[in-house]
């Protein structure tokens, strides 16, 4: 079943992924009149999981705290189950790539690393306004300024802290 | 279509996307930024390419919206601090090799690590909340 293989076993092909990740965009207009995006959902996580609620901005953004929110956030780490179980590669891994091949830090230390780096991906998302998903997708195929402009500051502080990292604790190598 | 279990649906397919297409993986992310592997350029200049479009077709329809209401498309305004929130989001993206969504995803494929990226995550929006109460222009 050639078909079904190359939907659920093999990697797909760039543009595969592009389609229905841009699909999605009209899609949630039409079936909810709402905006794709992600990283507003952690507010609804920061309520579910801190003590915020007496904070201004949980209190007024997030009034009902299981939204539709946190059922999208649910989705997308279901679809990741589904893709690794499809496709043979479920398997709970310490694995991260050529971080974790080439710098071989013990756990903690690499723990730390991607605590810190989803920390600055947690307030810059807030402070931007949006995500790769909200800005970057929705609101460049939207054609809005402050997308266009987040999205040339998103890549250029990914470049500067990826080749960073890269000569400094991956030996320039890769 | 209630809006909860459609979000639900919608997030399961976008995971499974993200997942298949390799967005989940640290080094096609990393890889992107060192200039070793353009995939996710392309998958995100044809999602872009794709929603453009889609949403041209969808402003063309006599009904936008399902339920009939006027198309009502979400814009974030520009602010003075967009620009160095832009910067703290990379910064974080080159270092995790992940975003708010594409995390989602490793934690379903298993990556233990994704889950600390995720924790980091909340922590930072947590974060945003506090400077929030004493900059409200923020």
């Amino acid at each position: 079943m050639f078909i079904l293989r190359s939907i659920f076993v093999d990697p797909w092909p760039f543009w595969a992924g592009g389609i229905i990740i841009g699909l999605l965009v009209p899609l949630l207009y039409y079936y909810f009149n709402t905006a794709l995006g992600v990283s507003t959902g952690y507010g609804n996580l920061v309520k579910i999981f801190l003590p915020a609620k007496n904070l201004q901005w949980i209190k007024t953004k997030y009034a009902e705290t299981f939204s539709w929110r946190v059922y999208f956030i649910i989705g997308i780490i279901l679809g990741g189950l589904l893709s690794a179980i499809l496709s043979g590669n479920l398997g709970i891994t310490t694995e991260m790539g050529r971080f974790t091949a080439i710098a071989g830090w013990p756990g903690v230390l690499n723990a730390v690393f991607f605590f810190v780096g989803g920390i600055l991906l947690g307030l810059g998302a807030r402070i931007a306004g949006g995500c790769t998903s909200g800005h970057s997708i929705h609101g460049i195929a939207n054609l809005h300024i402050s997308s266009i402009l987040a999205t040339i500051f998103f890549i250029i502080g990914g470049i500067i802290t990826a080749n960073i990292v890269r000569s400094l604790f991956l030996g320039g190598a890769w | 279509m209630d809006k909860k279990l459609g979000f639900l649906a919608f997030g399961v397919l976008f995971g499974f996307a993200l997942s298949r297409v390799g967005a989940s993986e640290y080094d096609l992310i990393v890889g992107m930024f060192i200039g070793q592997d353009y995939t996710l350029v392309g998958v995100m200049v044809t999602a872009i390419i794709v929603g453009a479009l889609g949403m041209q077709v969808l402003k063309k329809f006599a009904q936008p919206v399902k339920s009939g209401e006027p198309l009502k498309v979400s814009y974030k305004e520009l602010k003075k601090w967009s620009i160095p929130g832009g910067l703290i989001f990379g910064f974080g993206w080159g270092i995790t090799g992940a975003c708010p969504g594409t995390v989602l995803a490793q934690i379903g494929e298993g990556k233990i690590f994704g889950l600390f990226t995720f924790a980091g995550m909340i922590f930072g929006t947590y974060i945003y909340a506090r400077l929030k109460e004493k900059q409200p222009d923020l």
